[in-house]
């Protein structure tokens, strides 16, 4: 099937002991390594309590938005045929060895026409969920803070969305689950898209705005319950709150949205309908983008397209 | 104490010690407009046009540049105030959105700038 998911996000942070404290004691991801980057920068790594693969959050010390993204396919088999996708889009593309990112294997890296870095992998080291496999608990007895079980996806901005939506598609293999666009019209521009390969609503969504920046990555709970006992852990614990509760029009998906302590905006995401490659697109226009984004305010707030980093 | 003076109004404003530019106007009841409040966005600038100010915490190098360092600007979410500072909003204006936190910092700072009055001998 080639990408399954978006396997990591690597991002940057400016105090290493605060964003420790965010994403381990907050958000209640287990840390499995700590080490420094080739540059000399202090890194940590960080899973889910049901991701089975070593890491998905790796943080690193010096700045903040994206360093990049890692996305795991199916199949060894998958990374060659997503080279060649790749090169005959146009994209310079390397070789990633095994060990250049720890516990992670071959692959390769190339950046996108967002300006973003992807990889592209097949293997990485299996530590196993904190229940297990076998007859296992629906969740941990001792979860901490939010407790979130996983990495969901991500929403990163560039100049050009239709290209990147095009280089997502042809490359990736991904569809679009909902668009917005100026108009109906056939010579509509795109303002953003959201996209998968399989039936998660979206697992990476891409807007109009400076290249190379994040707007956001997430993390799955389950319903609004969730959403709402993690945004009373986000005010005890004094996060930057950026939206409370509420719906997306756009996925139908149940959000908060939060800053981590250098700034990086964070979401936990539920719902959200089913994705199929043979849905239609939901199509969403600009003059309903207020209820697309915040489906009950029904209207932008001044930080939404504003705030990146 | 510390008093922020806004620019051109010359609005003046009560800041207690060791609270940022951004939490200072807050408490005192004035809002603008702000983003991620964490020092990573860089929507928060201001100019400072007179007083020293310093970081409370590592802020970014593409947030604030080398320059931006040199010439005044401020990221108020993570500015401390040395001593008072007169500053200058960007295109946010500032705006009282709370008269009664505004009342009350009015009071704070008459107290504060007022002569301490000897104790009388007994």
């Amino acid at each position: 099937m080639g990408i399954m998911r978006m396997g990591y996000a690597h991002v940057r942070v400016t105090d290493m002991t605060e964003a420790k404290n965010h994403y381990a004691s907050t958000l209640g991801l287990y840390e499995t390594l700590e080490d420094t980057s080739p540059e000399g920068n202090k890194r940590v790594f960080y899973k889910g309590w049901d991701e089975w693969d070593h890491h998905s959050v790796v943080l690193e010390e010096g700045g903040v938005g994206v360093v990049k993204y890692g996305w795991k396919v199916e199949h060894e088999a998958d990374i060659d045929a997503i080279e060649k996708k790749a090169q005959t889009f146009g994209l310079t593309v390397e070789r990633m060895s095994s060990g250049e990112n720890p516990e992670v294997g071959d692959g390769i890296r190339f950046t996108t026409t967002s300006d973003h870095v992807f990889e592209v992998y097949h293997s990485q080291t299996s530590i196993g969920t904190e229940v297990g496999t076998h007859n296992p608990d629906p969740f941990p007895r001792h979860l901490v803070g939010v407790g979130v079980p996983a990495l969901d996806h991500s929403l990163i901005t560039c100049e050009d969305p239709k290209l990147m939506e095009k280089l997502l598609m042809e490359v990736f293999g991904f569809y679009a689950t909902e668009r917005v666009q100026t108009s109906l019209d056939a010579d509509h521009d795109l303002v953003g898209t959201w996209l998968t390969s399989n039936n998660q609503i979206h697992q990476l969504a891409v807007i109009g705005g400076p290249q190379g920046k994040l707007h956001h990555f997430a993390f799955r709970l389950d319903d609004w319950s969730q959403v709402g006992h993690a945004a009373d852990i986000f005010t005890m614990d004094d996060v930057s709150v950026d939206v409370t509760p509420t719906r997306h029009g756009i996925t139908r998906g149940q959000t908060t949205y939060f800053f981590d302590p250098s700034g990086n905006r964070n979401e936990v995401f539920a719902g959200g309908y089913l994705a199929y490659p043979d849905r239609p697109t939901n199509v969403w226009t600009v003059d309903q983008l207020g209820q697309g984004i915040f489906y009950h305010a029904r209207e932008l707030n001044e930080r939404f397209t504003t705030v990146l980093t | 104490m510390t008093t922020i003076i806004v620019q051109p109004s010359g609005t003046e404003i009560h800041v207690e010690p060791g609270d940022t530019v951004l939490s200072g106007l807050q408490k005192a009841g004035y809002a603008y407009t702000v983003g991620c409040r964490r020092g990573g966005c860089g929507i928060c600038k201001i100019d400072v046009l007179d007083g020293e100010f310093s970081y409370c915490r590592p802020v970014a190098e593409t947030v604030i540049t080398d320059e931006e360092r040199a010439d005044g600007t401020c990221l108020s979410c993570r500015a401390v105030p040395g001593d008072d500072l007169t500053i200058q909003m960007r295109d946010a204006s500032l705006r009282l959105v709370n008269p009664l936190l505004g009342q009350l910092n009015e009071k704070a700072r008459k107290r504060a700038k007022a002569p301490s009055t000897p104790p009388e001998e007994q």
